[in-house]
């Protein structure tokens, strides 16, 4: 374990190295790109051996990728915001063709109006698409979840996206441990599931009638439901080898008395911390809970370390237009019947907007004070 | 009700889903090869559903796999659009 001094991407670039991965595909984007830089030099230098498509759209970047899986190649993308977009017909097929496809996401806003700042939109479009995703809230997330994405994606065979922030994480340098290659090797050995045979060749993603297709999106679901007792185990299994300090699903922050808890997920959560220390300070019983996996939604967790609170404050860096913020509807939902606390949605730092702990303040004063309970709040206009 | 016991990777032969629905076609129009000699073989390329091959012994369409989007006749010369249903009067 040594330690360095990286941006998010490298972070990314660097997870992916560890991880061996045998096929890149990808087409530029901003801010995901130095990810890609990153991992080229690596196959430039004989560092990484690994089979680099370049390719003429973002759509045909994820293809190329799901084409190594489907012949059983370890296989990665880098992508953010228009990109994923772009590449959503086929983010679909890689989860329905059940294909353990890494994927990182340096979220950035979604035009229009354009924008190159950060914010979970583009993750929060591709919410129903069967990924899993996972969400970093500083460049040590990025690693450790990249590694474990791996890891989990195989047992499942289950894509993962992993999310972390454009500019804020993709080109922000922090200090992140590095596991060593040998005990990365034994923790993600390469179990190969090609569904593609050179000599007995077969169609994929053949036309599913009626009397079948709901079959196979009840197995695809169960293994997402899976996925919520796999990734506390791979995280715990992770920490173990590791000596990591990384979360499965979610992580409580003071929450053992809190009476408010902030809930949030990605970069904002690294804030939120900071106003739960100054708030504990004045003797305020306020806690945080991190969601590092939104989906599957970890409903259980979420129930469980909110179920005494009073106030429920959470954080959204999106908003799904005439609904609110995703992760405050699924919070919503999740407690339905739950209890009487208050739970109010903040949207804030959308397309790069403030969401530093004044604004975050902002929000949690707004559900101890609003008339409007239960309800989404913006932030910050 | 029991959940189908199905492949984890949806699949299935070449075709499949002609051979399934060998009663029906998709096809409006089938290519037809009239001189084999004078296919380009650039059709290869762009025919959507690599359903056309070109070889010395010739070109050759396989039909559980054509379309029938016309794009191979419309490049090269040597093939023919016919109509693939030639049934009741008046249509076509
Ligand atoms: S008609 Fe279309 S699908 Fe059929 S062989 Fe020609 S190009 Fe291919």
């Amino acid at each position: 374990m040594n330690k360095v001094l990286i941006t998010g991407s490298e972070a990314a670039a660097l997870g992916a190295k560890l991880a061996k991965i045998e096929v890149l595909g990808y087409y530029p984007i901003t801010p995901a790109f130095p990810a890609m830089e990153r991992l080229s030099k690596y196959i430039e230098d004989g560092e990484l051996n690994c089979k680099f498509i370049r390719v003429e759209s973002d759509h045909s970047a994820l293809a190329s990728v799901l084409g190594g899986s489907l012949a059983g190649a370890r296989s990665y993308t880098v992508t953010n915001s228009q990109g994923l977009l772009l590449m959503t017909e086929v983010v679909y097929h890689a989860a329905g063709l059940r294909q353990p496809i890494v994927m990182g996401v340096a979220n950035r806003a979604l035009s229009a109006p354009h924008s190159r700042f950060p914010e979970h939109g583009d993750a929060v479009s591709q919410g129903a698409t069967g990924w899993i995703q996972l969400f970093s809230e500083n460049n040590q997330d990025v690693l450790d979840n990249t590694i474990q994405a791996f890891r989990v994606a195989e047992e499942l065979r289950t894509p993962v996206m992993v999310n972390y922030e454009g500019y804020l994480q993709s080109h922000t340098l922090e200090e992140v441990f590095v596991p060593d290659q040998g005990k990365v090797d034994a923790f993600l050995p390469l179990k190969r599931m090609p569904a593609l045979d050179v000599t007995n060749p077969r169609g994929v993603n053949t036309v599913a009638g009626p009397d079948v297709y709901t079959d196979y999106k009840y197995i695809q679901n169960a293994a997402m439901e899976q996925a919520l007792e796999l990734i506390p185990k791979v995280a715990a299994d992770y920490n173990r080898e590791f000596g990591a300090n990384s979360c499965g699903l979610i992580e409580g922050y003071m929450m053992d008395d809190a009476e408010h808890a902030i809930v949030a997920m990605g970069s904002i959560v690294g804030t939120a911390r900071l106003l739960v220390d100054e708030l504990r300070k004045q003797g305020k019983k306020i806690g945080l809970v991190k969601v590092k996996t939104w989906r599957p939604f970890p409903a259980q967790a979420v129930n469980q370390i909110l179920k005494n609170v009073k106030y429920v404050t959470v954080l959204d860096k999106n908003i799904v237009f005439g609904v609110g913020g995703a992760l405050a509807t699924d919070i919503k939902a999740n407690l339905y019947g739950q209890g009487s606390m208050v739970i109010n949605g903040a949207i804030l730092g959308l397309g790069g907007g403030k969401c530093g702990v004044k604004e975050i303040k902002e929000a949690v004063d707004h559900t101890e004070s609003s008339e409007n309970k239960n309800r989404s709040e913006w932030i910050g206009l | 009700m029991a959940v189908k016991n199905l492949p984890i990777v949806p699949s299935g032969d070449p075709g499949a889903l002609v051979e399934a629905a060998n009663y029906a076609t998709w096809r409006i129009f089938r290519p037809v090869i009239t001189e084999s000699a004078k296919v380009n073989p650039i059709v290869t390329l762009y025919c959507p559903d690599g359903a056309i091959t070109v070889d010395e012994s010739g070109a050759e369409v396989n039909y559980k796999l054509c379309k029938g989007c016309g794009i191979c006749a419309k490049e090269s010369e040597g093939i023919q659009m016919v109509p693939e249903y030639t049934g009741p009067k008046g249509v076509f």
